[in-house]
């Protein structure tokens, strides 16, 4: 159950019977009458609905919403949490001030902070942003200071021995010598940033992949409730596959 | 920063010393908390940015009259209960796919799609099944929890050292007696740090669970509180949570140590 792995055909072939099985048992069932068509209809209305929104460009504009937000939220948090972070454990004077901050804020649930950034800033699209910022900054910034600090101080030396300015220094040898940890952080961030939209997305509307989803419920469309998590689970699978790319071209060195 | 302190920190007896240290680590959330104070009502409207002492007030005023316990005991038992299944159930699939070959290969695909859902995305979902309330937020947890422990637990058990199962098996130690007296204790660790990698997650679950389809519990509260304007209990009411997720997580550190002492 490796999944960092590239996907191997042979493999996959070998353990995606369970899959099939169960996708045909759903439309066995559900075309049986067995279970109420509101509560799980058969996979092929759920796969027409998919395609019938995919085609008049419904799924394609609130997957935009989703990405739009959740992406530039963690763009703004990855800049600031490396920033903070890396800043945190390069010099005593920030690290002094944002380390008890940070152990404050990185356990709270932030989650809880969603009716919060409804009366700050509306619920508008700029809203659910700085709201995925704020929640994905933690985890960024705490990964990033841990690996910095973690950094080889002979690298270091060896690199100011040899003349290396600061900044230099900073470029040439600590960022990419924390690298990693800073990618462990965006990993940990990505998922906390698309819980945080489509949370968001439910409680306040607003359109969006999760805004569709809690329509399909409050409208009795079951069908549309479960296309859109169809669509989630490919949004999700390929900002995933993203960042492992990523990650692996940019630690290509390590 | 430790140069700033040590010419006097000599002279000190060690308790004095720690005291001071602590106070001195922890005045940049003072000075937050005072910035905060005062800006509240005069840069931004005290209703939107309610400041500490009134939320201190709120919580302290919830805490007496003992209004926000039945939610809050509602959530830990939303949490315990999706928590404690995802444990048992992560567990056992854990170790079965690391030893068992039908069961990895059955699950295996199912895992590797599910993993990118934000579990939280399936809250419409539960509340076509289950309805609004606990049922829902105890799935939500489950799900949530599910993947960290079973990841820990099929991790620690393909690590077993393969000398203890032999020489177990040497002595006649089978299947059930087997699995309860060696797999389970050699992958004690890593559940627990797949556990403590839940606590967190689970926090999150429960309360979007809380906040979208639900009409108890502490999520609730925040969401309901916000909705009529009753700015002060809301913040009340996420600085509980925090807490309450704070000490969860430390509490659960503090016993692991306790707990742990073979390793």
């Amino acid at each position: 159950m490796n999944l960092d792995r590239d996907f191997d055909v042979v493999g996959a072939l070998k353990s995606v019977y369970s899959l099939v099985i169960i996708l045909v048992l759903w439309e066995v069932v559900t075309q049986m009458g067995m279970i109420h068509y509101y509560f799980l209809p058969p996979l092929s209305d759920v796969l027409a609905r998919f395609f019938e929104l995919l085609a008049n460009g419904e799924l394609l504009e609130n997957a935009y919403l989703t990405l739009k937000r959740a992406v530039v939220g963690l763009a703004i948090a990855t800049v600031l949490g490396v920033v903070v972070g890396v800043l945190c454990a390069r010099n005593a004077a920030v690290e002094w001030f944002f380390d008890p901050i940070i152990k404050i804020g990185y356990p709270v649930p932030i989650i809880a902070l969603v009716p919060v950034f409804m009366l700050w800033f509306g619920i508008n699209d700029t809203s659910k942003i700085i709201m995925v910022a704020v929640g994905t900054f933690w985890p960024i910034a705490v990964n990033a200071r841990d690996s910095t600090r973690q950094v080889d101080k002979n690298l270091v030396w060896a690199a100011k021995m040899m003349g290396t300015s600061d900044w230099r220094l900073l470029r040439r040898v600590v960022l990419p010598a924390a690298s990693p940890g800073i990618m462990t952080g965006l990993q940990i961030a990505l998922p906390l940033s698309l819980i945080i939209t489509f949370v968001f997305e439910m409680v306040a509307g607003g359109g969006g992949l999760g805004a569709l989803e809690i329509e399909g419920v409050r409208s009795f469309q079951s069908t549309l409730t479960y296309a859109a998590i169809i669509a989630i689970m490919i949004v999700g699978l390929v900002l995933d596959r993203l960042l492992r790319v990523a990650r692996a071209r940019l630690l290509r060195w390590t | 920063m430790s140069n700033v302190n040590a010419g006097t920190a000599t002279a000190l007896p060690s308790g004095v010393r720690s005291a001071a240290r602590f106070v001195f680590d922890w005045i940049p959330l003072a000075i937050v908390t005072l910035l905060w104070e005062f800006a509240s009502g005069t840069a931004v409207p005290a209703e939107v940015l309610p400041a500490p002492s009134v939320v201190a007030g709120e919580i302290r005023e919830l805490l007496v009259t003992g209004e926000v316990f039945s939610h809050l005991f509602i959530s830990l038992f939303r949490i315990s209960v999706g928590l404690g299944l995802s444990i048992a159930a992560g567990v056992l699939l854990g170790i079965g796919m690391a030893r068992l070959d039908p069961v990895e290969n059955f699950f295996e695909v199912l895992l590797a799609l599910t993993y990118p859902i934000p579990k939280t995305a399936l809250v419409p979902l539960a509340i076509l099944w289950l309805g609004v309330g606990t049922r829902t937020a105890i799935l939500i947890v489950f799900l949530a929890c599910l993947l960290p422990i079973v990841m820990n637990a099929y991790n620690a058990a393909s690590d077993v050292d393969q000398n203890l199962v032999w020489s177990a098996k040497m002595m006649g130690t089978e299947g059930r007696r087997l699995f309860w007296k060696v797999i389970i204790p050699a992958t004690i660790p890593e559940i627990l740090t797949g556990v403590r990698q839940a606590i967190p997650i689970a926090f999150i679950a429960l309360v979007s669970a809380e906040l979208i389809a639900s009409n108890q519990g502490i999520g609730y509260l925040i969401l309901t509180a916000g909705q009529v304007g009753n700015y002060p209990t809301m913040f009340a009411n996420i600085v509980i949570i925090s807490a309450v997720a704070y000490f969860a997580v430390r509490g659960f550190e503090i016993g692991r140590e306790r707990g742990l002492v073979w390793t």
